[in-house]
């Protein structure tokens, strides 16, 4: 159908594939390959020019990824009545992209190209991931009654005092910190030399005032 | 999009049902290259598949032709409803434009 049956590859055939990791069956079907199917004759239609097939190509690259910047926005299911919004969850996927795309806006020229860099890395990369597990799903049972917990990260309910595992705790999270963000390594080093003075102070106020120290950590099961 | 039962038609969708009236059933290309740059090509699928879940108009893939290589296309037509709708909507501007008129 595509052309894989070992003659030349056809145009398209990687827009297809980008675009099945990134979209529904559905929006396959009515939206994508059509458009790539649009693209395909056009190119075949363009002859032997190798300027027209050119310009052709352009027009239907041009079109397609404007087509994946519209597509998701659409719904993935047929609406129930004539006249009902089409979009269900447009408004919330669209207010996601603004605030990244506001905070790219912002959060570039102060900090940089490798911010947005990162940014825009970890974006693509959070998409793949989302578009795989919706591809591929968990084979874990749903539990049928309402949970009580929800997952999250928090690490509140964590001992992470003066030992081993506090101290890669507080290395690794300055390590990624200033991985990500090069501007503020001096910010960072203030910070950390600050947070010894105090924990020296502390550690100092404590040993003199032992009855006066606070209860001890203790992990919590919420 | 409903207001209180009163269904309204994006202009970029009564064009499509204008067209698909007028010249008979078109594939997507089709619609853009008679729409005179009203329709684009990037987003006419995208409207064509809001239509088709609204009931306004059907699709079927285009049978692949002999040795044919290559996606098939998807030939859009308009439904009974969409037809009904296009009628009431051309009559009511012309009752509109008919009471404007001095």
């Amino acid at each position: 159908m595509t052309g894989t049956t070992g003659g030349p590859r056809l145009p398209g055939t990687t827009l297809l594939k980008i675009a099945r990791l990134l979209l529904n069956e559905h929006l396959l079907s009515t939206v994508v390959q059509p458009t790539i199917s649009d693209l395909q004759r056009e190119i075949a239609d363009a002859g032997p020019s190798g300027r027209k097939r050119l310009r052709a190509r352009w027009r239907g690259y041009c079109a397609f990824w404007t087509m994946m910047l519209v597509a998701p926005f659409a719904s993935s299911s047929p609406a129930e009545d004539v006249g009902a919004v089409a979009f269900p969850d447009a408004v919330a996927r669209l207010a996601v992209g603004s605030i990244l795309v506001s905070t790219l806006a912002v959060a570039g020229p102060m900090l940089g190209a490798w911010v947005a860099v990162i940014a825009a890395v970890g974006t693509l990369f959070a998409i793949l991931i989302h578009a795989w597990y919706a591809r591929h799903p968990s084979d874990l049972p749903v539990p049928t009654e309402p949970q009580r917990r929800f997952p999250q990260i928090n690490f509140s309910s964590t001992e992470v005092a003066g030992n081993i595992g506090g101290l890669i705790f507080v290395v690794g999270s300055v390590f990624i910190v200033a991985t990500g963000l090069p501007s503020v390594i001096l910010f960072l080093f203030a910070a950390t030399v600050t947070g010894c003075a105090l924990a020296w102070a502390l550690v100092t106020w404590h040993t003199s005032h032992p009855k006066r120290g606070l209860p001890e950590n203790q992990i919590v099961f919420r | 999009m409903t207001h209180q039962g009163v269904v309204a038609l994006p202009r970029k969708e009564r064009l499509i049902l204008e067209l698909l009236a007028s010249d008979g059933p078109m594939y997507g290309l089709q619609l853009v290259d008679r729409s005179d740059g009203a329709l684009k090509r990037g987003t006419v699928y995208v409207t064509l598949g809001r239509m088709e879940a609204k009931g306004l108009v059907e699709s079927e893939q285009e049978p692949a032709p002999p040795g044919g290589i290559g996606l098939p296309r998807r030939i859009y037509r308009p439904t009974a409803l969409g037809q009904r709708m296009l009628r009431a909507l051309t009559a009511f501007a012309r009752e509109l434009a008919w009471e404007v008129k001095p």
